[in-house]
């Protein structure tokens, strides 16, 4: 136990002192606050664009396009954030032996996994928290009836989404040697969750609606319950890859 | 001006966050001799002219580990 | 007692065996080292102990208990300096040693205590800088510093000196040194210098095997070739003939001549020395030099290792 809250503090301390704490949440700040500005100037842009007498109409937006921004940005480029920040944190430290000295110390292998879960876990809840709050607060100020359905939920999914991520970027960071080892199979990961998408019986449970149906969740076309199975899976599944990185990174040489 | 005027509570904390961004990264890019890829000069370049993406760029895939 | 038993280890890579049958023990309150040529298996066997590899057969045992791979229970009563230590850059000297002396379950106040003590035997006292700015030798310091930080029954060091310059390098050999009243010390090194001149106990690791183990002073005695080199105030050619009557002595197997040097491989020094002088007074020959030659570690060695 102490060992975990050791580890914790330096993985915290790595988190500032390397910006991560920094970026992260400043990045989502900008996403949460671009979107529902993206949104509302959306009908200015296409007006401003005079093309030889097309007239594009443009209905005027609302406080669903707003989050509908916020969710195409949180979904696409802060997935993407969030695996560069993260997709070295144990997969380097073995690279690079840092580890070693601690270990012989005789602090277990299970903490180094559990405590950097559970930072970048925070990091990530922290992140998402800012982005929301502020897309939120930016939103109410620019639209009138700024009040949406399940959005809480909406965001609750994405949530889950990431953290089923980071668990896989501890998997793939004791499974593969190298740097960038676990980045590439994290993305593999992705991609096989997108390939499976093309079935449709596998649609309901893949963990990937949840980072693909936010929209449709406030938009109020896809109920709360649909979307149980997959919530349900995707809990399971970041717990066995929590357990499995434990597992394997047991036995992993350093 | 109008426009501007509805527009500050956007453009304040965005310039707040793209200089705390720019800032971190330049002071970071100058106390360092060695990135993974690049040199001094380009990462300054980058750092300020690529507003936002470049400190972003600069954290996640310039900075050596060390 | 034995803070360190290895039975039968044998580790291999695929199909390379690197260790092969390794079977010694360190004894408590020794300096143990362990010679090897580049690749003769040191680092592996160091890493068994830690548990950070995963033996092939045999058993290890460290402070009688069992050492598992992944399974790092017995670390806790050894400090490990790996041969290129990795630290975390962005931290300072004192900022890591409290990391590690919180993952052991120190107290705040002891951390505080041995920090400071260990920076200033490894002269890092007033480096407050990140770690990412140290040069090799600074991190070698402070990998000792953060290696005996808990105060470890068994000290590892895998060639702590290979990296330094001699300055550095007689330090360190008096740190480790130093610190034999307190912990055993297991350190790797192919410098036979650097062996000489602190252990007191060593193993030659060659093929997978130790082919010579055993307390260093009682070693030389035991691989004790006699033989006398003598320096004669003569003409060569008197010397020459010399060399000559004495190769014709019973006890004397060989010997050499060299200038006005003649080197005298005896049977048994104990028995035979007397007579040896006896000879030489009998024909009044001009001795300037009579020296007994000690065994050179380095002659041990290539023995071990042929």
């Amino acid at each position: 136990m102490k060992g975990y809250h050791a580890f914790v503090k330096k993985e915290w301390m790595e988190s500032l002192r390397t910006y991560r704490a920094l970026l992260l949440p400043a990045v989502f700040f900008l996403f949460g606050m671009m979107s529902p500005l993206a949104a509302k100037l959306m009908p200015d842009i296409f007006s401003g664009m005079n093309m030889e007498g097309v007239t594009i109409t443009v209905p005027t937006p609302t406080a669903i396009d707003a989050y509908a921004q916020l969710f195409k940005n949180l979904t696409q480029m802060g997935i993407v954030v969030l695996l560069l920040v993260f997709s070295g944190m144990l997969s380097g430290e073995i690279a690079k032996g840092t580890l070693i000295p601690i270990l012989t110390k005789g602090l277990s292998r299970n903490t180094v996994i559990l405590a950097k879960y559970t930072v970048s876990l925070a990091l990530w809840t922290v992140s998402l928290a800012v982005s929301c709050a502020s897309a939120y607060g930016y939103t109410s100020y620019l639209f009138r009836n700024a009040q949406v359905e399940h959005l809480l939920f909406s965001v609750f999914c994405l949530w889950l989404f990431g953290a089923l991520l980071l668990a896989f970027i501890l998997l793939a960071g004791a499974l593969v040697r190298g740097g960038f080892g676990g980045l590439i199979l994290t993305a593999a990961f992705i991609g096989i969750l997108l390939l499976a998408n093309l079935f449709p019986a596998a649609e309901k449970w893949n963990p990937v609606s949840l980072a693909a149906k936010n929209m449709q969740i406030i938009a109020g076309t896809v109920a709360v319950g649909a979307m149980m199975p997959a919530v349900c899976l995707t809990l399971a599944a970041a717990v066995l890859c929590l357990v499995l990185s434990m597992a394997v990174f047991r036995k992993t040489i350093l | 001006m109008e426009q501007i005027m509805e527009y500050l509570p956007f453009l304040i904390p965005l310039l707040a966050v793209e200089m705390i961004l720019a800032a971190a990264a330049l002071v970071h890019v100058l106390k360092h001799k060695n990135y993974r890829f690049g040199n001094r000069a380009m990462w300054v370049a980058i750092v300020l002219l690529v507003e936002i993406i470049g400190p972003i760029l600069y954290f996640t895939m310039g900075r050596s580990d060390d | 007692m034995n803070i360190l038993t290895l039975e039968h280890v044998k580790k291999q890579f695929g199909g390379l065996k690197v260790l092969n049958d390794l079977t010694f023990s360190v004894p408590e309150h020794s300096v143990f080292g362990f010679i090897g040529k580049n690749g003769a298996g040191k680092t592996t066997a160091m890493k068994l102990i830690l548990g950070l590899l995963n033996a092939s057969g045999g058993t290890i045992t460290v402070c009688g208990e069992e050492v598992c791979f992944g399974d790092t229970k017995t670390n806790r009563y050894v400090g490990y300096l790996p041969d290129v230590p990795e630290f975390y850059g962005y931290m300072t000297p004192r900022e890591y040693l409290r990391l590690c002396g919180e993952v052991t379950g120190m107290s705040a106040g002891r951390i505080r205590e041995r920090s400071a003590e260990l920076l200033e035997l490894v002269g890092l006292e007033d480096a407050n800088r990140r770690i990412h700015g140290f040069s090799r030798g600074m991190r070698q310091r402070l990998g000792i510093a953060q290696a005996l930080l808990n105060e470890p029954r068994l000290l590892i060091c895998d060639e702590p000196t290979s990296a330094l310059d001699p300055v550095g390098r007689r330090e360190v050999l008096g740190i480790l040194s130093a610190v034999r009243e307190r912990t055993t010390v297991v350190f790797s090194t192919h410098i036979l210098a650097d062996v000489e001149r602190v252990c007191d106990r060593i193993g030659v690791l060659d093929g997978g095997k130790l082919t010579l183990c055993g307390e260093l002073a009682e070693l030389k005695n035991s691989y004790r070739r006699d033989a006398v080199r003598m320096e004669f105030d003569m003409t060569e050619a008197q010397t020459a003939a010399l060399c000559e009557k004495l190769r014709r002595l019973p006890f004397i197997h060989r010997s050499e001549c060299d200038g006005r040097t003649v080197t005298a491989h005896l049977s048994s020094y104990r028995e035979d020395g007397r007579e040896l002088l006896a000879f030489l007074a009998d024909q009044q020959a001009a001795v300037l030099k009579y020296e007994v030659m000690e065994p050179a570690l380095e002659n041990l060695f290539l023995e071990a290792v042929k």
